[in-house]
């Protein structure tokens, strides 16, 4: 049978307020419990109100992956004591989710969504002096309780830890796509993931935040769970939580049985219907999918499917780059290969989002020009990416500055044919004569057509002198 | 209290002076009966006093739900109810007794003493709103109580009392400020000394309200119109199930009040509910299994008492749950918790559910032969409290198979007083289809 993995993606949604009141979803820069009000508290007397809006990015992300949505469909208390939860219940669906029976595919790995709902976030704990396990005392931060999420569970169709990262790569792409999420605003998915080996116990590695910490948590869940087959001994059935530091699974807790939530229907929220009109008034507004872009970016600019793929599975907003470039410049191939074989290689090189770099579709274009219009050799503009990419100094002037349209290995082949042919003035050097250092530099800066700096001349010179 | 209105209107009246005797009065009836949990201590202003039972939020004022895990809780917000009765010029005089959080059907399982009935002390109020009617029945003041009912807390109550109490449609008038005992079937409404007050209170809490989702989206009624409608022609269905095991006296007074509206050209018809037995477990499961849940968070880190106890977070919420809740919410927690565990809940809470859903169409079915359904409010006359210790749960949650089905299909209903049996009052309950608290008035005022 070997491995089986399923995932819980909870993703947070990119909404005005929260799930059931009129705060901000968005609590970036907030001191801890400024964003709540007495109904994300749970205050005595508080009453839910459901955002529609939750509805609709739930409805699309639905839409997005393919799945059958409910046309009615109603909220449920699942009820469990948790100090992360003012009311000790999450209100969230069980019965009747939002959505069941989807598909996304990566690849040619086909992976079926079993459903999509919508819950409240509960609040953050910060485990001061250590982790869930060992801290000194926990404080609590309600300004993400009541945040709207999705939760996108799958079934058990991964068997290898590669497969779910790119899965997940793959969702979140599609998810940035839909606007529903937005990690702009610090938003995050949180992903629990079930791992079972051999058709034994499934154990369950809780709350992973970061892509390639659910693929080292389930590397690391698999080897553990072999090496207690392997020893003959039992593997139980358990709550994990991954350590980041460590890269290991700790167990949380054993579980005897299935949990129990004693659900109900929660009585303040009436049932939820979803009307032809309401439905197709989200599929009429549904943003292109990354699938769908890539077939544009073929037929609109001419790329082959590996370019166009490359740039719209990076993410949403490379791809918005892309095209925001494509915009000023006319030749989207070369805006392709640029973007793609040096640009997002000196990204990667730095871990660097294009959204969080320095690099500005303007800068870039400036670049592609200054390589068409002949005043920067491409050798040399190969360099000065990686230099416009590390400062975000624009091209021009960084050009401008060091006035070194010529890449040093250029520099050097000048240098040692200026030394091989002015064997003389090198002799007046060395005999203390230091004008011709002054002579050297001239003539290298005239074969250059003073494309160089003579200070770079000047230290190249000294170095490469024959002693 | 019409006269009353009819002297502020013509500014025959001194206001500092009346809220004096007011608060003086009901501090009396306070020392007297037992009757509220805390009083308002700033000087109000209004020309209108109300009386909240203390599970409705009052901005500033202590609001515990009768439970001493809430001991210290001053919400930062009125109930709608609240502010819409401050907005018409009420004040409040203060927080009333109660049972637990709503559970009880006495006014007995009250963290802050139990309030007596001012038609003889040693008798309970009837329950939970019972220091809500006792308050209506002994003010010697104009005055309205905010009241509330889950499974009869407002019709068990005014019957033992000798009041007028209104159970309005559920979602006419607005939770948003009610401490949940079970959400799907909480109602505030009012208790009066008539069919007036009831009514004038009613037209001043009613009405569409945005922060609770299960609020009726229609525009404000004047309740008062119906008040002396002719009741001619009118259709009253007499259930016999409502008869059984109901004390001789009080069936008697009942038919008397049937006889006196037929005697004003209504007229009425016998005929079976077949499924009222099936209405009290129902309702016990769906309430304890909500209130199960809406319980929960008072456990000692957002809401509850506050203690240094060592242990990890699940016995710090035991003890403090140990320590905060009475006998009966425990019993009801564990009860609640229990209908809606897997392998249970189906067998328990779904099957409620459906039980309610064929409730209501039996219930809808007779409502299209009858203006208005007539029973006993209560089967017993109020009884002594030494009396009270004595019966087992079940015996006293089947004291409340008059009012279950209305309360559990969210039907509107009406407490009227039926005469007295030893001078002691009894009560004839008058239930109608959804929105037709225009019929309940004509038909209460027609009783009186
Ligand atoms: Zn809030």
């Amino acid at each position: 049978m070997g491995v089986m993995i399923g995932l819980e993606v909870h993703c947070q949604l990119n909404t005005d307020s929260k799930l059931f009141c009129s705060d901000s979803q968005d609590h970036r820069g907030k001191r801890p419990n400024e964003n709540t009000c007495p109904i994300c508290l749970g205050f005595p007397g508080s009453k839910p109100k459901i955002s529609k809006k939750a509805i609709e990015h739930g409805m699309t992300i639905a839409l997005a992956l393919n799945c059958n949505i409910s046309r009615t469909m109603f909220f449920s208390r699942k009820t469990y004591f948790y100090p992360d939860m003012s009311k000790n219940y999450q209100i969230t669906q069980y019965e009747v989710p939002l959505a069941t029976e989807g598909l996304l595919s990566v690849g040619d790995l086909k992976i079926r969504i079993r459903r999509v709902h919508i819950e409240e976030d509960p609040a953050r704990l910060v485990h001061v002096g250590g982790d869930i396990t060992n801290s000194e005392y926990t404080l609590m931060d309600y300004n993400r309780s009541g945040v709207p999420l999705a939760e996108i569970v799958t079934e058990p169709d991964f068997t290898s830890p590669k497969q779910t990262r790119a899965f997940l790569e793959k969702l979140m792409n599609m998810l940035e796509h839909t606007g529903v999420y937005d990690p702009g605003k610090e938003a995050t998915i949180r992903v629990d993931a079930n791992v079972s080996i051999d058709g034994g116990e499934r154990v369950e590695v809780k709350n992973i935040t970061g892509f390639e910490n659910v693929e080292k948590a389930l590397n690391y869940e698999i080897i553990r769970q072999n090496s207690l087959k392997r020893s003959q001994m039992k593997i139980a059935r358990e709550t994990r939580h991954f350590d980041a530091t460590t890269s290991t699974t700790k167990s949380l807790r054993k579980k005897e049985y299935e949990d129990d939530y004693g659900y109900i229907f929660d009585p303040d929220l009436p049932m939820v219907r979803i009307d032809d009109e309401w439905l197709a008034k989200i599929k009429r507004l549904m943003p292109e999918l990354p699938d769908q872009r890539v077939a544009r970016f073929v037929s609109q600019y001419g790329l082959t499917e590996y370019y166009a793929g490359v740039i719209v599975y990076t993410d949403k907003r490379f791809a918005d780059f892309y095209e925001e470039c494509c915009r000023s410049n006319g030749h989207p191939d070369i805006v392709a290969k640029w973007a793609v074989n040096y640009l997002l290689k000196s990204l990667n090189w730095r871990s660097e989002k294009i959204s969080d770099s320095k690099v500005t579709p303007k800068g870039f274009v400036e670049f592609l020009a200054l390589i068409e219009n002949g005043k920067l050799n491409e050798r040399f503009a190969k360099e000065l990416i990686k230099e416009y990419v590390d400062t975000g100094v624009s091209p021009g002037e960084l050009l401008y500055k060091t006035k070194l349209n010529i890449s040093e290995e250029d520099l050097r082949d000048i240098i040692a044919k200026v030394l091989k042919e002015n064997g003389r003035a090198i002799e007046d050097y060395r005999s203390g004569r230091k004008e011709s250092l002054q002579f050297l530099i001239g003539l290298v800066l005239k074969e250059t057509k003073k494309q160089s700096n003579p200070n770079e001349i000047s230290k190249l010179l000294t170095e490469m002198m024959p002693r | 209290m019409k006269e009353h209105l009819e002297r502020v209107k013509a500014q025959d009246f001194d206001n500092g002076e009346f809220i004096e005797k007011v608060m003086q009065s009901a501090s009396n009836i306070s020392n007297e009966y037992s009757a509220f949990i805390t009083m308002a201590k700033d000087k109000p202003n209004g020309i209108l006093p109300i009386s909240v039972k203390d599970n409705i939020c009052t901005k500033g004022i202590r609001t515990t739900a009768g439970s001493k895990i809430l001991d210290t809780y001053v919400p930062p917000f009125d109930a709608t109810a609240v502010s819409k009765a401050k907005a018409s010029g009420g004040f409040v005089i203060g927080k009333t007794a109660m049972d637990e959080f709503g559970f009880g059907t006495f006014s007995t399982n009250c963290a802050y003493g139990a309030p007596k009935n001012p038609h003889n002390k040693e008798r309970v109020c009837g329950g939970s709103s019972g220091g809500a009617a006792c308050v209506a029945y002994a003010a010697d003041f104009p005055h309205i109580a905010i009241a509330q009912s889950t499974g009869g807390s407002i019709t068990a109550p005014a019957a033992f009392t000798g009041t007028v109490g209104l159970t309005p449609t559920y979602g006419l008038v607005s939770r948003w400020g009610l401490i949940d005992y079970a959400n799907s079937m909480d109602r505030i409404g009012v208790i009066g000394k008539c069919s007036y007050d009831a009514a004038l209170g009613l037209s001043i809490i009613s009405g569409y309200d945005p922060l609770d989702s299960t609020s009726m989206n229609r525009g404000a009624t004047d309740y008062v119109k119906s008040i002396g409608n002719d009741v001619k022609g009118m259709k009253i269905g007499v259930p016999k199930e409502y008869f059984d095991g109901v004390d001789k006296d009080i069936t008697e007074n009942v038919w008397k009040s049937i006889k006196l509206l037929e005697s004003m050209g209504a007229t009425y018809e016998e005929f079976s509910l077949k499924l009222t037995k099936y209405a009290t477990p129902a309702y016990y499961i769906i309430a304890l299994s909500e209130a199960s849940t809406n319980l929960a968070k008072f456990c000692g880190i957002r809401y509850g008492i506050e203690k240094q106890i060592s242990g990890n977070y699940d016995e710090y919420f035991s003890a403090i749950r140990e320590l905060g809740f009475g006998t009966e919410a425990k019993r009801r927690i564990i009860l609640g918790t229990y209908a809606r565990m897997s392998g249970y809940r189906d067998a328990y809470y779904i099957r409620a559910l459906k039980i309610r859903g064929k409730i209501i169409s039996e219930f809808k079915a007779a409502f299209k032969r009858y203006d208005s359904i007539a029973t006993p409010s209560m089967p017993i006359l109020p009884p002594k409290f030494s009396e009270i210790n004595s019966l087992t749960p079940a015996q006293t949650y089947s004291m409340d198979r008059l009012t279950t089905a209305p309360n559990l299909c969210g039907f509107p209903t009406i407490s009227v007083p039926a005469g007295t049996i030893n001078g002691l009052p009894s009560g004839i309950q008058l239930i109608a289809d959804h929105l037709n608290e225009n019929k309940l008035v004509a038909l209460a005022s027609a009783c009186e």
